[in-house]
């Protein structure tokens, strides 16, 4: 696990002197780099970084985006922002759930997506959204769900 | 086929096709694609536009195969035409769709940085002045008096001092934050500069939400190009103005909390915590990034103060109502026909938001109801048309404007499936601080589940007006104060679909 290590140390290196490390920002680098924060990793970090593991574990629980497994090599994001919830977005989310048989939190078996909900991808005046890793898509119909996966390997 | 096109490159452009069209035109010999920010009349992205006689020519909702005719100039529309367009007071989104996100030269040359000069001729306490006299209220939701929190945080002695910038747009609804950081950064940042040379701070931090990873590109980007250019860094423009000279500027991205975008929260999650509300006082402007006195405003906020700067407060405080000075980006969405941002001066009634420029409804839609201010905004049906869109009108509705989110319903919306929505987005988003939200929240989605499903139980109705009482009266944030307006209203206006 040296390889965690070295992470934190660059990221701790962004951190002033004078300031307590930023757990967030270290976790962001080691996720970036692992693709998760494995749950075993917490003590680890917290030794490189002269926290407590109940600090780091706060931090890892407290926010959705961190993840304590690797996802699918996709992520697929359903809005079910208020605007999208208008223009029907369940049928849209039953239509992924239908094309990729997971359901909401879940990975396929094949590990090519996993399929989570974003509370507004921003993309409000082009409802329904899906957004698939950083691309979003507006204006998705159930009808062109297909075409919109297939795109992603 | 020769000739110049501008194209958005915003998010929402490009959702609905726009990097298609580029892809499929990148090859034509001759033609240079210029991309640029967008007009936020998203309903005719992606629309390509030309340079005509007199200003642009524009072909909404373009296809690949519209090319020939476009370079043709055929059946274009001159953009001063749209009525839409027309009827709007552009003053943040004045450049919108005409310049390039990244350019500092079409930035300057389309008003950039005069704001700045004119603070640099002004001492700190003119420039706070200038900002109270224009009445600015906090554009984030709060509404809180600009002027009073910069007056606050100037007059707090401490030996750091921060700036830092809310980007954590989480309200579903609005995305006038994301289209101003994709679309024109460098305005901003120059609201930022004003602001750290009032009150005398040295770092600033633009807090991004995760969702939002183009906008956090363009910023960083953005800031580089504006510390090559001596804007920020070390030795920042006005420096000896300002003594010390510093000015860094950084962007923090957030892990998709919604939380994180109350201000105590997102400044414990700059500082790389768990995101949680802190009881206020003390208020950042005196205590708060690691104790320092911290400025911290939304977005849009700062976006506005380059022009109240270079305009005058007075100017600023001559647009819109008596107490909502200015103008608001409405983000009009839903089942309407012409979605998009619309930039007016506070006052306008919602029916004309939602008819005017909203356009009425979508094909085969009928109104049901209309949400404003995002998921903690109350409902309103037709019998609400005629508030006018400010500040007070909405305080004594109980409703709030929050970020400028407009959210029509249709006639398909079950409206017992929709407040479950709503309680159910509280109870995960809910940071536990507080146990009315955090164990309300969860409380009141098994009800609404349970009614859903058509178990309704005998005081089921009261338990949830009661427990909305309890979320209101003891919750340290909004999230917990505002959660029961939707759904109370919800239970107000469509009381038979709840029985």
């Amino acid at each position: 696990m040296n390889r965690i290590a070295s992470l934190l140390e660059r990221a701790r290196s962004a951190d002033p002197d004078d300031r307590p490390p930023n757990i967030l920002r270290a976790l962001h680098a080691v996720q970036a780099a692992l693709g998760s924060v494995p749950q075993d990793s917490v003590p680890e970090i917290a030794a490189a970084l002269g926290v407590t593991e109940a600090d780091v574990a706060g931090v890892l629980l407290g926010y959705p985006e961190l993840r304590t497994r690797p996802p699918g090599r996709h992520v697929v994001r359903v809005c079910l922002g208020e605007s999208c919830v208008a223009n029907h977005c369940g049928r849209v989310l039953k239509e992924v759930e239908k094309k990729l048989g997971v359901r909401l939190g879940d990975t396929t078996r094949d590990g090519r997506f996993t399929l989570e909900k974003i509370y507004c991808a921003g993309n409000c005046a082009a409802s329904p959204s899906v957004m698939i890793d950083e691309d979003v898509h507006g204006r998705v119909a159930p009808a062109s769900v297909g075409a919109l996966l297939k795109d992603y390997r | 086929m020769t000739g110049r096109l501008y194209l958005s490159q915003d998010t929402s452009a490009r959702a609905v096709g726009a990097d298609r069209l580029a892809r499929a035109w990148a090859k034509v010999p001759g033609l240079e694609l210029v991309r640029t920010s967008s007009r936020g009349a998203i309903f005719m992205e992606p629309l390509v536009e030309m340079d005509g006689p007199h200003g642009r020519i524009g072909w909404p909702n373009a296809g690949e195969r519209d090319l020939p005719g476009i370079l043709q100039g055929e059946n274009g529309t001159p953009i001063e035409r749209i009525p839409y367009l027309a009827k709007q007071t552009r003053v943040t989104f004045a450049n919108a769709g005409v310049t390039r996100p990244l350019s500092l030269d079409d930035y300057r040359t389309h008003g950039g940085f005069q704001g700045l000069e004119a603070a640099l001729r002004l001492t700190p306490q003119k420039i706070v002045e200038e900002i109270t006299v224009s009445k600015l209220r906090g554009r984030g939701g709060a509404a809180f008096p600009v002027g009073l929190k910069w007056q606050a945080a100037l007059e707090t002695h401490a030996d750091r001092k921060y700036v830092v910038a809310n980007a954590d747009e989480g309200d579903a609804g609005t995305y006038c934050d994301r289209m101003i950081m994709e679309g024109e950064p460098f305005r901003l940042i120059e609201g930022m500069l004003i602001a750290a040379y009032a009150v005398g701070a040295t770092e600033g931090y633009i807090y991004c939400r995760y969702e939002y990873p183009a906008a956090a590109r363009l910023l960083r980007d953005a800031i580089a190009l504006l510390t090559e250019a001596g804007y920020l860094g070390d030795e920042a423009l006005g420096s000896q103005a300002r003594g010390g000279g510093r000015f860094m500027l950084e962007v923090f991205v957030g892990a998709g909390s919604y939380v994180c975008g109350e201000e105590t929260a997102l400044l414990q999650s700059l500082e790389g915590k768990r995101g949680m509300v802190q009881a206020k006082p003390p208020y950042p402007a005196v205590s708060g990034l690691y104790g320092k006195p911290t400025l911290i405003s939304n977005v849009l906020t700062f976006a506005t103060i380059p022009a109240i700067l270079a305009r005058g407060g007075a100017w600023h405080a001559s647009l819109g109502t008596e107490h909502s000075k200015g103008t608001i980006p409405l983000q009009i969405g839903g089942r309407v026909k012409q979605p998009g941002l619309v930039e007016v001066p506070f006052g306008l009634t919602l029916e004309d938001a939602i008819e005017e420029f909203g356009g009425g409804m979508a094909a085969g839609a009928r109104f049901k109801a209309v949400q404003v201010g995002g998921p903690l905004g109350s409902l309103f049906t037709k019998s609400g048309f005629k508030t006018p869109i400010c500040y007070d009108a909405f305080a004594r509705a109980g409703a709030i404007l929050g970020h400028g989110g407009i959210v029509v319903f249709d006639q398909e919306t079950d409206m017992v499936e929709l407040a479950r929505h709503f309680m159910a987005f509280t109870a995960d988003e809910s940071c536990g601080k507080c146990t009315p939200c955090r164990v309300g929240s969860v409380r009141a989605r098994e009800i609404l589940d349970g009614i859903g499903l058509g178990r309704r139980r005998p005081g089921d109705l009261e338990l949830l007006a009661d427990l909305g009482e309890t979320m209101k009266a003891a919750s340290l944030c909004a999230l917990g104060q505002r959660a029961p307006y939707p759904v109370l209203t919800a239970i107000e206006h469509f009381r038979k679909e709840f029985q």
